[in-house]
Order: C-alpha cells, then sequence, then structure tokens
C-alpha cells in the first residue's frame, strides 16, 4: 500500500495491516528489540529523480503486500537543505534477508548496491554528527534550539542502547 | 577484468557525464588516486576543507566501506565500488 500524504516529505509502502498496529521490525513473525534492530536492520538505498522512484514503488508494493519487504519510504522532493540533488529511496528489511530483496530491486535495473545498516543511519545523525549538525543549520534553528535537537537526539539512541531488550519502537517522521 | 564504480545521477558531473567507470583492483585508495587523476572535478569534490573524504558514503559490494582504514580495502577482478553523497545514508 502505497501512503502519499502530501503533507508529508516522504512517500511511504507498508503492509495495510501497520493501521492495526503490527509492526514491521519482524523477524520469522516476533517483533524485534532494540539489540536485535541494532544487529540485523538495515536498507538499500536508491538514488534517483522522483519520476523513476514513483515507477519503482508502483512495481515493488506487491512485494511490500507479499511482506517480502518489510516497508519502503521515499522521498518528495529532493533534501536540496542536505545538498542533495535527487530523491532518496529506502527499502528496509533484516540483514539476513537483505540478499533477497536485492534480488528484487535488481530485476526492477538498480544497479547502485548500498546496504546502510540502522546502526550507521543513527550514528550519522548522532549529536555532533556532521548531518545533523547541516540539517539544523538548514532550518535556519537558533543556539538553544539546536543544543534541545542534539539533546533528543542523543536521548532516543541512549535509550535504545541501554534498553536492547524492549521491542524496538520506529521514530516518528 | 577490473573494478567497476557505479555512480548515481547526481555524480555523473563528476565522471564526464557516465554513471560508470572502472579502475584496476587494488585497494580502494588507489582507485580513488586513479579516479582522481582521470576526472579533475570527481579530484576536487573528493575531500573536503580538512582534506578528509568526508561527504560521501563509499560501498564496496553494497556494503559500507568507511570504518577505520577503510582506504585500504582491497579491491579484486569483479568487484562493485558504489558512491553516493553523504546525506542520502541518513
Amino acid at each position: 500500500m502505497i501512503i502519499d500524504d502530501p503533507n508529508s516529505h516522504f512517500i511511504f509502502l507498508f503492509h495495510p495491516n501497520i493501521y492495526s498496529g503490527e509492526k514491521y521490525t519482524i523477524y520469522n513473525g516476533k517483533e524485534m528489540t532494540n539489540a536485535q534492530v541494532m544487529e540485523y536492520w538495515g536498507k538499500w538505498l536508491v538514488l534517483a529523480r522522483r519520476e523513476r522512484l514513483d515507477e519503482l514503488a508502483a512495481k515493488l508494493d506487491r512485494f511490500v503486500e507479499a511482506r517480502l519487504i518489510p516497508c519502503i519510504k521515499y522521498d518528495r522532493r529532493p533534501s536540496q537543505n542536505l545538498g542533495m540533488e535527487e530523491c532518496v529511496m529506502m527499502v528496509y528489511c533484516d540483514f539476513r534477508k537483505r540478499d533477497q530483496v536485492w534480488t528484487l530491486l535488481k530485476k526492477q535495473g538498480v544497479k547502485l548496491k548500498a546496504w546502510v545498516t540502522e546502526k550507521e543511519t543513527m550514528q550519522l545523525w548522532m549529536p555532533g554528527s556532521p548531518l545533523l549538525e547541516r540539517w539544523m543549520e538548514s532550518k535556519g534553528l537558533d543556539g538553544p534550539t539546536k543544543e534541545l535537537v542534539r539533546e533528543d537526539a542523543g536521548r532516543r539512541l541512549k535509550h535504545i542502547m541501554e534498553n536492547p531488550d524492549e521491542i524496538f519502537s520506529p521514530w516518528e517522521q | 577484468m577490473a573494478v567497476t564504480v557505479i555512480l548515481p545521477g547526481s555524480l555523473k558531473d563528476w565522471f564526464d557525464g557516465t554513471d560508470e567507470v572502472s579502475c584496476r583492483p587494488d585497494t580502494l585508495g588507489k582507485c580513488f588516486e586513479d579516479l582522481a587523476a582521470r576526472y579533475p572535478v570527481f579530484a576536487s569534490k573528493l575531500y573536503d576543507e580538512q582534506g578528509n573524504i568526508s561527504n560521501l558514503l563509499i560501498f564496496v559490494n553494497g556494503d559500507n566501506a568507511a570504518k577505520g582504514k577503510w582506504l585500504a580495502t582491497p579491491l579484486a577482478d569483479g568487484d562493485e565500488v558504489g558512491i553516493i553523497p553523504l546525506a542520502a545514508g541518513g
């Protein structure tokens, strides 16, 4: 199911059961813990123009419906505030199933193979990281607000690290 | 055979308008030296003001190579290197 809300920066592909509370961070039918997500969860990245990603999303939706791909999100427009000229699609899955998911992407003509783990993503956005600093600068945040954002990012990461057995809750987008 | 380097459309201008180039199998560092010698725009964009490669994510056969002494990562015949802007990884 493609969820295209014009108020959101992202366009999502989820299984419809997401609306009945089902999480997408599931492996072999069980919800994943924070520790499992840190160890296994990640995403294939696909960079392209919006039109190409719309076409790709339409073709991949059936794999999301069949639960072969847990979820996908992609940019409505390039994140120019972060220096991006293309939209990015993130095709999420468990590391143990990433080859299967890559095969689906390759069949749709994706050539550039780029896997980023959830842990690496969090490191890219941790307090003091160039990406978080650039994002805050682009939003024109003042000093005290920047500090609040850094504290919030740090608190979220700390919570995940300190509660490895807790069921993972995705961040709001 | 050689190592294939694959770029997204937004980086094609760095490589004379192509999204696929090749380098000799050696290390990632040697591959970048080779590419920088052939593609001046890539050479000018590769390093930040501090001389680090901080604005890109580099993948070898799909895996993020930017860990530890990553420029020493060995490349073999048939390997694929992907280069994308850092911000795409978020």
